[in-house]
Order: C-alpha cells, then structure tokens, then sequence
C-alpha cells in the first residue's frame, strides 16, 4: 500500500518545492511509482521546474479538477520517459496564471470541503487503483486551505524547517496546534542549516535540542549549499548533479522513508 | 346584525392570527435537512471532539463506510463507531444510506469518475 507524503513548511523560502521535487526523483530512481502533486495554489512552480519534460501544451491543471471542470486523467502528465524511468512519474500542476490563482484565494468553506474529498479521492484512486507507491504533495506554507487539506489527507507530513529561531518557534506552535490535534506523524526536515565543515557533534546537540523544542523526529539536516541557492530554476539536481552533496543527503532521507 | 358583524371579522382575524402561528411554529421546528449541508471541511474537522474527528477522517479515507469498517480503520468498537457516525450525520455532516440490510455512511457522492 502506497503512502502520501506532503512537503509543508510553517513559511515561505524554507526549501519545500526543491525538497519534494527532488525527493520524487529519488524515490522514482529508487524504483518506486510517483506521482507529485503542485498543492501550492498561492504560487505554483512545478510547471516552471518540468516545462522542459512536457512534450505537449498544458490541457487542464490541478485548478481544473478542484473546480469540477475536468477528470484526473486530464491533468496528470507522465513525464517517466524524460526522466529516464522504467517507473510511473506522474505530475499534476497548478494553473501559474494569476487569475487561476486569484480564483483559488476566493473559495468558500463548501468549496474547500469538496476539495478535501476530492483529495482523498485522488488518494484512493492513486494508490489502490493505480498502484502508485508515493504521492507527494508540494504545498503552500503556513495553515491555508491548500495546504491543511494537504496535510490531512496525508499519511507522513514532512514539516521543512530551518534553523532561524523565528521560523523554529512558528513550526513548534503549528505543529501543537495543527498536526498533533489530527494526531499526523510529523517527521521534520532541518534544510540551510549550518555550513558542511561544522563538527557532527554540534549537529547532534542541535538535533537534540530541536527534538526537545518540536517534540517530533527529525528526519534529517541538510546544510546550506550555497549553490543550491545560486541554481535559481535548476531545480532537478537529482538528474542534473546527481553527486551532489545536497542530493546526497536527501537520499539518506529517502531511505529512511522506505524503511519508516 | 352589527355584533354578528363584528363576531365575523373577529373570526376572521383570528384565522389570520392562527396561519401566522402555523407559519412561524414551522418555521421554527429544528428539523435536519434530508440532504447534509453542512460542509465538514478541514477547520471544521479541527473543532470537532476528537472522537467524532476521528470517525470523520476514516470516512473521508474510506470515501463510504459501514460503522463495522469504520472500527476496523480506527480500532474502536463497531457500537462506538455507529453511535458517533450517527451523531455527524444528525448534525449535518454526513449522511447514510441503507444498502441491503447494512447502514453505509458517506460524506458526499463519491467521485466514481476520474
């Protein structure tokens, strides 16, 4: 049985799009089928990252479905052959423009509730039916809609945080008043945190104390690379840098997910 | 012949009165709509009792369900189950349906096309 993992961050600029990217390619690489999902309605960027692997032009989006203007067939693209994959790479996207986007700000609780069964639809349809091992959805920050949806009808929320106390003290609250009242196995992802030549000792007291401040595990610590940073919409490095010690780290992820 | 009169007016306006309470009393029963209508949408979930919460999001993970696959998805007991679905279903959020001899529960149709 397959499993939903959502990339979610208490706010923006922490690394989620290029960690859920990234992540689906090595879990694909792994062998296993993918699907990703652009759930950040606010901003979209999946459609920036893959325009090169999209042979033809965008027919529906994500929007789309919500909306009830199309099925799920008619918004997944699979995009295995330029990724070189034996394995199922299916992508949803969200529509870029800005009245798509200013169409999603305006939604009524209704509207939000049939979207959150349409996401555990997608769910049963993905997973049991189409045998789709992970389901990854790249979401918007902090608690809207788009993304709470997101994180309910997910198995493994991954929680991306970074090491500024602001941002540390806004996970811990989201975490308590979110994620632990819908009892969500949270696993956090520590991304820019500090430089690659620290000694590993101050990285476990740093994992220690961010234990004791989130109250949930850590998955992981990526350091700040600062050409990560400077890749600006190379956002592929699994295909493109594959060495990479950025993509390396988030390899160890990957396999602790498989075996989680 | 003018008290006859005013007995018949009086009648009348007391017809009037009567329908008017008729109206309002009806107006005023708190019966359930057949149909649910109230959306249980994510904020939603989040004030319920986690009991009820708990029930809802296996519903929503099973699309529809019996309160027999509802305790075998949340590990309570099958009476458990049944009395909490059928409080979120007098209270709006879901609805049931007879299939058989069994009760199925269900949020809204479900999407059977893709």
């Amino acid at each position: 049985m397959g499993k939903v993992i959502s990339i979610h961050s208490s706010r923006g600029g922490t690394g989620k799009t290029v960690i859920a990217v990234n992540l689906a390619m090595i879990l694909l690489k792994r062998g296993f089928n993918i699907t990703l999902l652009d759930l950040d309605f606010r901003a979209p960027s999946l459609f920036n990252i893959f325009r090169e692997g999209i042979k033809k032009p965008v027919g529906y989006w994500l929007n789309d479905f919500f909306n009830n203007r199309c099925k799920i067939d008619q918004v997944l693209i699979d995009i295995s052959e330029s990724c070189n994959a034996d394995k199922k790479n299916l992508v949803g996207l969200a529509n870029p423009s800005i009245y798509a986007i200013g169409d999603m700000m305006s939604k009524s609780q209704r509207w939000e509730a049939s979207a959150l069964d349409k996401l555990y639809f997608l769910r049963r349809l993905l997973l049991n039916d189409m045998k789709i091992d992970y389901l990854i959805y790249d979401t918007s920050p902090g608690i809207q809609y788009s993304s709470i949806n997101a994180i309910t009808s997910s198995d493994w929320p991954i929680v991306v945080a970074t090491a500024d106390p602001l941002d540390i003290e806004c996970t811990a609250k989201m975490l308590s008043e979110f994620y632990d009242i819908f009892k969500k196995k949270t696993l956090i992802l520590m991304n820019k945190v500090f430089p690659e030549t620290n000694p590993p000792h101050e990285e476990k007291e740093l994992i220690n104390q961010l234990k004791e401040t989130l109250s949930h595990p850590i998955i992981g610590m990526i350091p700040c690379y600062c050409d990560v940073l400077r890749a600006k919409r190379d956002y592929l490095l699994s295909i493109k840098n594959p060495t990479h010690p950025f993509i390396q780290k988030l390899k160890e992820i990957a396999e602790k997910l498989v075996k989680y | 012949m003018k008290i006859d009169s005013l007995i018949k007016s009086n009648e009348e306006i007391l017809g009037v009165q009567r329908e008017i309470l008729r109206i309002l009393s009806k107006s005023n029963e708190t019966t359930y709509p057949k149909e649910a209508i109230v959306a249980l949408d994510t904020m939603t979930l989040l004030k319920l009792p986690n009991s009820l919460r708990e029930t809802a999001l296996a519903l929503y993970k099973l699309g529809e369900a019996t309160a027999e696959d509802l305790a075998t998805e949340t590990g309570r007991k099958r009476g458990i189950e049944s009395a909490y679905a059928n409080q979120l279903t007098r209270t709006g959020y879901l609805k049931k349906k007879r299939v058989g001899r069994k009760v199925v529960f269900y949020i809204k149709k479900s999407h059977a096309e893709r």
